[in-house]
């Protein structure tokens, strides 16, 4: 199978978190099918658009991956989306859609969006791989994101199988739409304590010098 | 206050509504974006990680955001594009996250983030100039709504400009 891939997030792509999920689900993909090739495209570097575009056109089968901002897509993403002329009916897109926040309720209204983008552009619907809680990917190591990251590549794997993720493997990865009561009260007290401490180890690294808090424009 | 943010160049909408809402006596701010350079959010996280609450990108989004937090409500008129606001608006909406910090607490059933500048939140609602799937801009706005500890107060299209105000 030769895949287009197409890296929706407007972030850099050596810091895309997005990106270190697609690499996993390549490497996922080639161990179902050996012969697998794959062209990557990052919506963030607009020299890439053209090709990009070229590539839709002449291929059938497109995964588009995507971190979710404000409940749909990025506007940057829209924007290329855009430009793409309709196709026949041919194609078939797939979507990731991957959020930090942790529950796959979050990703519901982001995911309508997609049921009905394909169509738009004169493509079938493959389905969507929906995932949460991988925010912080860019900041952690590489021991503390192994586990997490190499998860995707059974759903490499799936995608191949099932010509995209409309399956019940897909379905399951996303894990609970809601936590529990308990576990809801467990992550207000981490919130309240030990999530400032880690976000403002982030922040140091980043060079911040100002509260997380900071009120800049009062 | 009501802020408005028009994303189209029909400033005939942006028209009525201004004088609806002076004909009611509310206190409002009409923002014509088509005419201000506002580029694309960046994914960069600095405004909540490094600039606590100020983007890197620098252009005219800051005007708005200024706005936006004297705003306990906040409308945005739009084209539409593939059945969606258009890239102008969703570009709006994805760089208000400055508004919000990085900090999280839990929200009803869901993690939140937890706001920046107010406890009470802004309201948000949508005017939208053309076809469009009118059930999911609705369905966006409620969620939008909740991001930013606020309602939606609905999607409407720009016959209904009478009814949208009298939401505001």
């Amino acid at each position: 199978m030769h895949v287009i891939i197409i890296n929706g997030s407007p972030r850099v792509q050596n810091l895309s978190n997005t990106d270190k999920i697609i690499s996993r689900l390549v490497k996922g993909m080639k161990t179902e099918d050996k012969g697998l090739t794959t062209e990557l495209y990052s919506i963030s570097d607009r020299k890439q658009w053209e090709e990009a575009r070229g590539a839709f056109n002449k291929n059938t089968e497109i995964l588009i991956a995507i971190p979710l901002y404000v409940e749909c897509i990025p506007g940057l993403l829209l924007e290329f989306l855009d430009t793409l002329e309709k196709k026949n009916g041919d194609t078939r897109i797939s979507f990731v859609l991957q959020s930090g926040f942790a529950e796959a309720s979050q990703l519901r209204c982001g995911e309508e969006y997609l049921k009905k983008l394909p169509g738009l552009l004169g493509c079938t619907y493959g389905g969507t791989l929906i995932k949460g809680d991988n925010f912080s990917y860019r900041f952690l190591g590489e021991e503390q994101t192994e586990k997490p990251l190499s998860a995707y590549e059974a759903m490499g794997a799936s995608y191949i199988r099932n010509k995209g993720f409309d399956s019940d493997e897909a379905r399951a990865f996303s894990g609970p739409e809601y936590f529990g009561a308990g576990m809801r009260i467990f992550l207000g007290i981490i919130f309240a304590t030990a999530a400032p401490l880690g976000f403002k180890m982030m922040a140091k690294g980043l060079g911040c010098t100002k509260s997380l808090k900071d009120r800049p424009y009062l | 206050m009501i802020l408005i943010i028009n994303t189209t160049d029909d400033r005939t909408v942006s028209e009525k509504i201004r004088s609806e809402l002076a004909s009611k006596g509310a206190e409002f701010d009409i923002v014509e974006a088509s005419e201000m350079k506002i580029k694309n959010c960046i994914g960069c996280n600095y405004c909540w990680l490094k600039t606590p609450g100020i983007c890197t990108v620098k252009d005219d989004h800051e005007i708005i955001l200024k706005k936006m937090i004297k705003s306990e409500q906040v409308w945005i008129i739009s084209d539409v594009t593939l059945d969606f606001v258009t890239p102008l608006a969703k570009n709006i909406v994805d760089r208000t996250i400055p508004l919000a910090t990085m900090n999280l607490k839990m929200s009803g059933k869901q993690m939140r983030h937890v706001l920046r500048y107010k406890t009470k939140g802004y309201d948000f609602g949508l005017i939208i100039r053309g076809e469009a799937d009118m059930e999911y801009l609705h369905r966006w706005s409620e969620r939008v709504a909740i991001n930013f500890g606020g309602k939606s107060r609905g999607a409407f299209g720009t016959e209904d400009i009478k009814e949208a105000v009298s939401c505001m």
